[in-house]
């Protein structure tokens, strides 16, 4: 097989001085499933954007076909056969699946967007490949795997060769990850290259042929998926030894913290997001929330914290509604939150470290000295809580924004845990950080339980809700459809069930266990 | 060397000084055009301030209102509310400082604070009406200060045309205030020096209120950036949701952040009445309205820089008068050439624009903007490629 991407010796340094890529060697294989891996900040991004036209290396070559190219923007990178699914979706909503694929290089009749055409396109592209997508359905009706699945074709429309999916599987259900891959290996049958970009380790070895492992603005090494185990992987992305499975001390269960009743909230728009939802978090352990996105945790986790109102029923902690509480009433009462989009929530990038820190406890002594809070305080809880919770920066009066996105996360873990809360809210608490922060964080979490906090965690990482919680609930439609009282002994299979609805227990089922 | 030339107060300040030099020639080539004397007209504009005390004077008068004007937009847009109610909140504290300082018979020492106190309460109170607005019906804050503004300034009109105005006088304007209604020199009567002290009460209205805004600018600055408001303040405006999330009452901030940038707007009203025409008038906002925000943006939104870039700004504007006065160049040009300058220096991203043409020239790379944030870069750039 000859190389169809070759990039030999990819210098990137960023004017400020951040040397990204540090003489990057990368090829791929005419007809491979190859696999990009590293932690945030290795430099696989940047590669990747060089690749695809959207940075220009300071030095290096690339070559396609054994061609050397310069690409100076995706335009060229395109016409070149290169394609880039991104992990956020690039569709117009409010268009049809038809209309998004064919978007910026419209079939016409006399000057008119021949609607007729694309769709006939779109259904040929989608038998070809093996895609299945609803031409005429609008983007904003289907799900996330479909939209997915739009990304891949609008990219095959414009005659790409070399496919590469930015961690794809990032948004999906097991379910729709093995759909994925299906599509995947037609892709390669059919001819196409792919390279794919993940940090799921369990992924490379279902999914690749071979994998290159990067860190810190090298390449590691590029071996054969055969002959890589997981925990060798791991050991080559963060250098050093990765416990990849939790070892959880033995439960110390307490009473019960949180108490939800009948909680039902009612959406803007008339939608019953949360039906009844009902369950006990006890002290001492880790209550994991599983299901697909969108079947109501995000809102369940927001009304709980005060963000949004809840339309109807209870949830108290010792005693005290925190339904009826603003957000510092519900964290006055002991709850703190890991909220699931950090940049959104949990974080102000242009503010300080230490700003960022003190959110919660900025009015209250010892931050609160008379009129003023008082720098020092600050300073120290800062420079404390960087070294507790590793926080790589030079010092806590920087902005945020300058840190990777594992550090931004240690920012908001390190504020959330030192608030000393009798339930810990995490949603999504390890999205999209890299193993080593990964790592870190569930050590962290267990380590709170074992102290004796309640944590509910809410993830649509499965191994993560199997392999941290002791008791797992699982969402679906906004409503409680499973719960698995020890879930150790649970299968994701089974997990997949719940999730999609095919399977649900009935609440008297349920009630002694919820 | 290079880092130095990196480092960011090192870019601003050479932004600004390139901006401004870049300005000036413009203003120059534009002036060589419309003026027989090109020299002496730009040297009217660029000397014209100190040329003579009473010039210098009309400066620094100019300067205080524009820097109170600025500490008030400051404010209110570090919390990233768009209040344009600072002509509004302007206009009433000239109105009731003035009303005070004509009416409430006190000795000075009393009559003044009560002036400017009540000149700070309407401008506060003029501020939580779109604040409250704002943060409880959700109404805009840009449409409702405007409104604001125009309800204001007829209100002022009314009251000065119909309660102030004396009956026989021949145009609309109050009676000129009393001395315990007036703002005293800001010359200190030091022994020795009382010929010059006199000079500047003779040639200038420089008043006390300068010692009030350097107190001011300290105080806005304390307030900003030392207290438990300021911090909740600027995480409103650094992301709201966050703010909100971390258990702050947004709502709150966002009413007193509009209320507060009041009393900077009323006492800036307080100094035009009291301080520099000493009486009412009809306009006595003339062209200052909007102003503040030049000076904020100018000194990007910092307290302690404010009062420089609002004496930068008042030199253009009085260098302006004098160039007009003076010169054959009409107000329309000169007006030009100060929009000139305000555009290339708020626009922030000219410099680096530049930097990244010539390094893309050279070949060395697109000059990515978000690079300068550090290995974040890395990863980040996802959502916007």
């Amino acid at each position: 097989m000859t190389n169809i991407v070759e990039m030999r010796n990819i210098v990137k340094v960023y004017p400020n001085g951040v040397v990204a890529n540090d003489g990057v060697n990368f090829s791929v294989k005419r007809g491979e499933i190859h696999a990009l891996v590293g932690e945030n900040g290795a430099g696989k991004s940047t590669l990747m954007k060089i690749l695809y036209g959207l940075e220009r290396p300071t030095s290096g070559e690339i070559l396609i076909n054994g061609q050397p190219m310069q690409f100076k923007s995706p335009l060229d990178a395109i016409a070149a056969g290169i394609g880039m699914v991104h992990q956020n979706f690039m569709l117009v909503p409010s268009f049809t699946v038809a209309e998004n694929i064919v978007l910026g290089m419209e079939p016409t009749r006399r000057g008119l967007i021949d609607k007729a055409e694309a769709t006939r396109i779109t259904e040929e592209l989608s038998q070809r490949y093996g895609l299945y997508v609803q031409a005429d359905a609008v983007v904003d009706s289907i799900n996330v795997g479909m939209r997915q699945r739009v990304e891949i074709l609008k990219v095959l429309y414009r005659g790409a060769e070399i496919l590469i999916l930015d961690e794809p599987t990032a948004v999906l259900t097991p379910q729709e990850t093995q759909d994925l891959f299906r599509s995947v290996r037609t892709l390669v049958e059919q001819g196409k290259t792919v390279i794919f970009i993940t940090h799921k380790l369990r992924e490379v070895k279902e999914i690749s042929d071979r994998v290159t492992v990067m860190r810190r603005g090298k390449v590691v090494g590029t071996v054969l998926t055969s002959e890589a185990t997981r925990e060798g992987l791991a050991n080559m992305m963060v250098g050093r030894e990765v416990l990849l499975s939790m070892d959880k001390p033995p439960q110390n269960r307490g009473d019960a913290v949180l108490k939800v009743r009948d909680l039902t909230y009612v959406s803007e728009t008339g939608q019953a997001v949360l039906k009844d939802v009902m369950f006990n978090v006890h002290a001492g352990e880790i209550l994991g929330v599983a299901g697909v996105e969108g079947n109501g945790q995000t809102e369940l986790v927001e009304v709980l914290t005060g963000l949004r109102p809840a339309t109807a029923g209870t949830a108290t902690i010792d005693g005290y509604d925190i339904l009826t509480g603003s957000p510092r009433n519900v964290r006055e009462a002991g709850v703190a939150h890991i909220p699931e989009d950090r940049l959104t929530n949990g974080l102000a990038l242009q503010a300080t470290i230490d700003e960022n820190l003190i959110v919660d406890r900025y009015y209250v002594p010892p931050f609160r000295k008379g009129l003023f809070i008082d720098q020092q305080v600050v300073v120290e809880q800062g420079e404390r809580l960087i070294k507790e919770f590793d926080i790589r920066t030079p010092s806590g009066q920087v902005p945020v924004s300058s840190l990777s996105g594992g550090n931004m996360q240690k920012v908001i873990v390190a504020r959330e845990f030192s608030a000393e809360p009798k339930l810990l809210i995490a949603s999504q608490p390890t999205r999209g950080i890299d193993v080593g922060a990964t790592e870190f964080v569930r050590q962290r979490l267990v380590q709170k339980r074992t102290e004796g906090t309640a944590v509910l965690l809410v993830t649509a990482d499965l191994a993560e809700v199997m392999s941290l919680s002791d008791r797992i609930i699982v969402m679906y439609e906004g409503e409680i459809t499973g719960v698995f009282p020890d879930a150790a002994s649970v299968t994701e299979e089974e997990l997949g069930l719940y999730m999609l609805g095919i399977k649900r227990k009935t609440l008297e089922e349920m009630e002694a266990d919820l | 060397m290079s880092r130095f030339l990196k480092s960011p107060a090192v870019r601003s300040v050479a932004r600004v000084v390139l901006a401004t030099a870049a300005a000036l020639l413009l203003g120059f080539i534009i002036t060589w055009f419309v003026s027989d004397d090109p020299v002496g007209a730009y040297k009217a504009l660029l000397l014209g301030p100190v040329s003579r005390l009473n010039r210098f004077g009309d400066w620094i008068e100019e300067s205080i209102t524009l820097t109170f004007l600025g500490l008030a937009v400051a404010l209110v847009f570090k919390a990233e509310q768009f209040s344009l109610g600072q002509e509004g909140q302007m206009v009433l504290g000239a109105l009731v400082s003035g009303a005070i300082a004509l009416f409430v018979p006190l000795p000075a020492y009393l009559r003044i604070p009560l002036a400017l106190l009540g000149a700070m309460v309407v401008g506060f109170l003029w501020g939580l009406i779109p604040g409250y607005l704002k943060a409880y019906l959700d109404a805009n804050e840009i449409v409702s200060t405007l409104m604001l503004n125009v309800l204001a300034v007829k209100f002022y009109e009314y009251m000065l045309t119909y309660y102030i105005k004396p009956p026989n006088a021949g145009y609309t304007a109050s009676d000129r205030f009393p001395v315990e209604g007036t703002l005293p020199t800001f010359f200190p009567p030091i022994p020795g020096l009382e010929n010059l002290r006199q000079t500047f009460i003779n040639q200038t209205n420089i008043s006390i209120a300068i010692y009030l805004l350097v107190l001011a600018a300290i105080v806005v600055y304390y307030l900003m950036y030392r207290t438990p408001f300021g911090y909740e303040l600027r995480m409103v405006g650094a992301n709201i949701k966050f703010a909100r999330y971390g258990g702050i009452n947004t709502k709150r901030v966002i009413m007193l952040s509009m209320a507060i940038s009041g009393i900077l707007a009323g006492l800036a009203g307080a100094h035009l009445s009291m301080g520099i025409h000493r009486k009412l008038i009809l306009n006595i906002q003339y062209g200052l309205g909007f102003e503040g925000i030049v000076v904020a943006i100018l000194a990007r939104n910092n307290p302690l820089m404010i009062p420089f870039s609002g004496l930068a700004y008042g030199y253009l504007r009085a260098g302006a008068d004098v160039m007009e006065r003076s010169s054959d160049v009409s107000r329309e040009m000169v007006l030009v050439i100060q929009g000139i300058i305000i555009l290339l220096v708020t626009a922030e991203r000219i410099l680096p624009m530049v930097q990244q043409r010539v390094r893309a020239h050279r070949g060395e790379g697109n000059g990515d903007e978000e690079a300068v944030q550090a290995d974040a870069s890395l990863e980040a750039g996802k959502g916007e490629d």
